[in-house]
């Protein structure tokens, strides 16, 4: 296709755009945790650090010690941390293990009421969090399961399970159905063509929900915020509280973000790879 | 090696038959090819065979045991697919073990029957491949090796052919044929293409809307087409039909509606009046020293025979000659039909009529 002078610009100014606006932050983020804590409240403001400094970095991982509300800054850091990587790796496999079972279920057994029964469950998608977060709560305190792993996890996995669901139908739809009957008259059984001949051609599906599931509880603010309050808390609720009564503590926040950002970077350039299409290349015709 | 028996099957759907109906003794060993146009039940049929489908009623046996309710990886056959239905994240010679490994059969097993078959088909080069580093022809070879490999009591192949082009499909035609003489194990196949099933069936049967039309050798199906449907689908350029009546005359004879009159073969049951259909194949038709006036056409040379179309009154005929054709279009010819060898059709029945 050709393009004139005007279409291009036009197409990279709208790039420059998005760059700015989905990368800008990030970048602020960055700087910000670079920077000694005297210069934030100098002005004017400037777009990169002025002073360049590790300090922040060494309170967030504990080489240098700084403490909050008497316990150490590191410590909690830590342990927010490592709850954040639980409830998220928890749910993101309970998430997709589950709707890749439903999933199947749902496009190769006919059973009365398909349809009406995955449109429910899509359907739960449109409900907003804030309106169950009561009754959720009342249930959970009920079963004991507020500021427990399994509760958090739990809730995670209901609001994120109708959307891998989704998703993953669509892809097991898109497989071809003689590759199951192939299977089945070479004498496989269901689970053992689910687990052999469906989940391995449905990869990127599955790598596809994974992701989807990871960034969206790693992301989390509401539900750990009432959920979590304690022993389970996250990084996404520690963080803003680095914000005390007298002090915004900047630097820390920032360093912090960003090193929060690194494992769902992680997680994705992992996954990544299983995204690529093509896998049912030379499988039929 | 088995027979296959099909009992007044019928498939039907809600409120919907497809299937009204089928009869079909397949003997021990035999080449049968259901064929018919695209949505006449063949397909269903032969998955109602494999057990991929519900049979409505009916039974199907393999051997002389009923299969309605066996799962279709204990009734003992091996199916290839249209599609070819490769596992693409299994190499070629897992693809072609993949129903012995799931038998529990010992590896050195295995490896022997996977080696056999692949010796056979000529894949031996190829077993550490994927499916996609294959071309369309090694596919079709890799579902045939994986069909052989079991050894079953039958096999069912279901348009094996159709994902390949001109050439391969003709190669692979006589492959599945030569397959069939070594193996002698009894196969249903099924295709909508009449030269595959003229070419390698033992018996065809020709299915059209869920009802079979007729069951014969190819032979006996082009020489006594027992329909106006058969004697349209069996052979290709198709038979030539004209209409007609049948003449009020003492000896019986046929005037088509152009006016062209032909006399009928003795013996004949047919009324004075009665509305006829009669067909004659294009190769019966002769372009020397005729007497019937008929105007060329098209023209159609393939080399070793020519098509020429003319017209004959109203009526389109395809004549098929080996001699050379040195007319032209617009040119009057004089025709010459062997009459003996002209099929006659009840024009309301489309059955056809014999003494």
């Amino acid at each position: 296709m050709k393009t004139n002078f005007f279409t291009r610009l036009l197409l990279w100014t709208g790039l420059g755009l998005l760059l700015v606006w989905s990368l800008g932050p990030i970048y602020w983020t960055l700087a910000s945790s670079v920077t000694p804590t005297e210069d934030f409240s100098t002005r004017p403001i400037h777009f990169y650090p002025q002073h360049f400094t590790f300090d922040h970095y060494a309170r967030v991982l504990g080489i240098s010690i700084s403490r909050i509300g008497g316990v150490e800054v590191w410590k909690q850091f830590r342990a927010a941390l490592f709850n954040s990587v639980v409830t998220s790796v928890a749910a993101t496999v309970l998430c997709v293990a589950i709707s890749a079972l439903g999933a199947y279920a749902f496009t190769r057994l006919r059973f009365p009421g398909r349809q009406m029964l995955f449109g429910l469950v899509v359907a739960t998608l449109a409900i907003p969090a804030y309106a169950v977060l009561i009754p959720l709560y009342q249930i959970m305190i009920k079963m004991h399961l507020v500021d427990t792993y399994v509760g958090v996890a739990l809730i995670y996995v209901s609001a994120y399970l109708p959307l891998s669901l989704w998703l993953l139908r669509s892809v097991f739809e898109a497989l071809p159905v003689s590759l199951e009957e192939a299977a089945q008259l070479d004498g496989a059984g269901r689970l053992f063509i689910f687990f052999n001949i469906v989940l391995p051609l449905a990869g990127p599906g599955l790598a596809a929900a994974g992701i989807l599931t990871f960034l969206g509880a790693w992301g989390q603010y509401l539900v750990p915020l009432i959920f979590s309050p304690q022993v389970t808390k996250p990084l996404t609720v520690l963080i803003p509280e680095f914000v005390t009564k007298n002090f915004i503590d900047y630097g820390l926040i920032t360093a912090s973000g960003s090193i929060a950002i690194i494992i769902p970077a992680l997680v994705v350039i992992f996954l990544n790879r299983y995204l690529v299409s093509g896998l049912l290349a030379g499988s039929v015709k | 090696m088995a027979s296959v028996t099909v009992d007044n099957v019928r498939k039907s759907y809600v409120n919907f038959e497809v299937l009204h109906g089928i009869d079909i003794e397949i003997q021990d060993g035999e080449f049968v090819i259901l064929v018919g146009p695209s949505g006449c039940g063949k397909s269903t049929l032969l998955r109602m065979i494999a057990g991929l489908e519900d049979i409505s009623s009916g039974t199907v046996a393999i051997g002389s045991k009923v299969v309605n309710n066996v799962a279709p990886k204990e009734r003992d056959i091996a199916m290839v697919f249209q599609s070819y239905a490769l596992y693409p994240h299994l190499t070629v010679e897992a693809n072609m073990g993949f129903s012995l490994r799931l038998a529990k059969a010992p590896k050195s097993e295995i490896s022997r029957r996977v080696k056999e078959a692949a010796q056979i088909l000529g894949l031996e080069t190829l077993l550490d491949r994927y499916p996609r580093n294959l071309s369309g022809g090694q596919r079709q070879r890799v579902a045939m090796g994986r069909a052989i490999v079991r050894q079953p009591q039958v096999f069912l192949f279901d348009e094996p052919l159709s994902n390949l082009d001109a050439k391969l499909r003709v190669q692979m035609r006589s492959e599945i044929k030569q397959l069939h003489q070594r193996l002698k194990t009894t196969i249903v196949y099924v295709t909508h293409d009449q030269i595959e099933a003229m070419t390698m069936a033992d018996r065809i049967v020709v299915m059209r809307d869920g009802y079979v039309e007729q069951i014969g050798s190819p032979l006996e199906l082009y020489d006594r087409p027992s329909n106006l449907f058969v004697a349209g689908f069996i052979g290709s350029p198709g038979m030539n039909f004209i209409p007609g009546t049948v003449l009020d005359a003492l000896q019986p004879a046929f005037r088509s509606e152009s006016g062209l009159v032909l006399p009928l073969p003795t013996g004949i049951p047919v009324t004075p009046g009665q509305a006829l259909i009669v067909g004659i194949r294009p190769e019966h038709i002769g372009v020397r020293q005729g007497d019937i006036e008929a105007i060329v056409e098209l023209i159609e040379p393939t080399g070793a025979e020519t098509q020429i179309t003319f017209r004959l009154g109203g009526t389109p005929v395809i004549a098929s000659v080996r001699e050379r054709f040195d007319k032209h279009p617009g040119e009057k010819v004089l025709l010459q039909m062997d009459l003996s060898a002209v099929h006659v059709f009840d024009a309301k029945t489309g059955a056809r009529l014999e003494a």
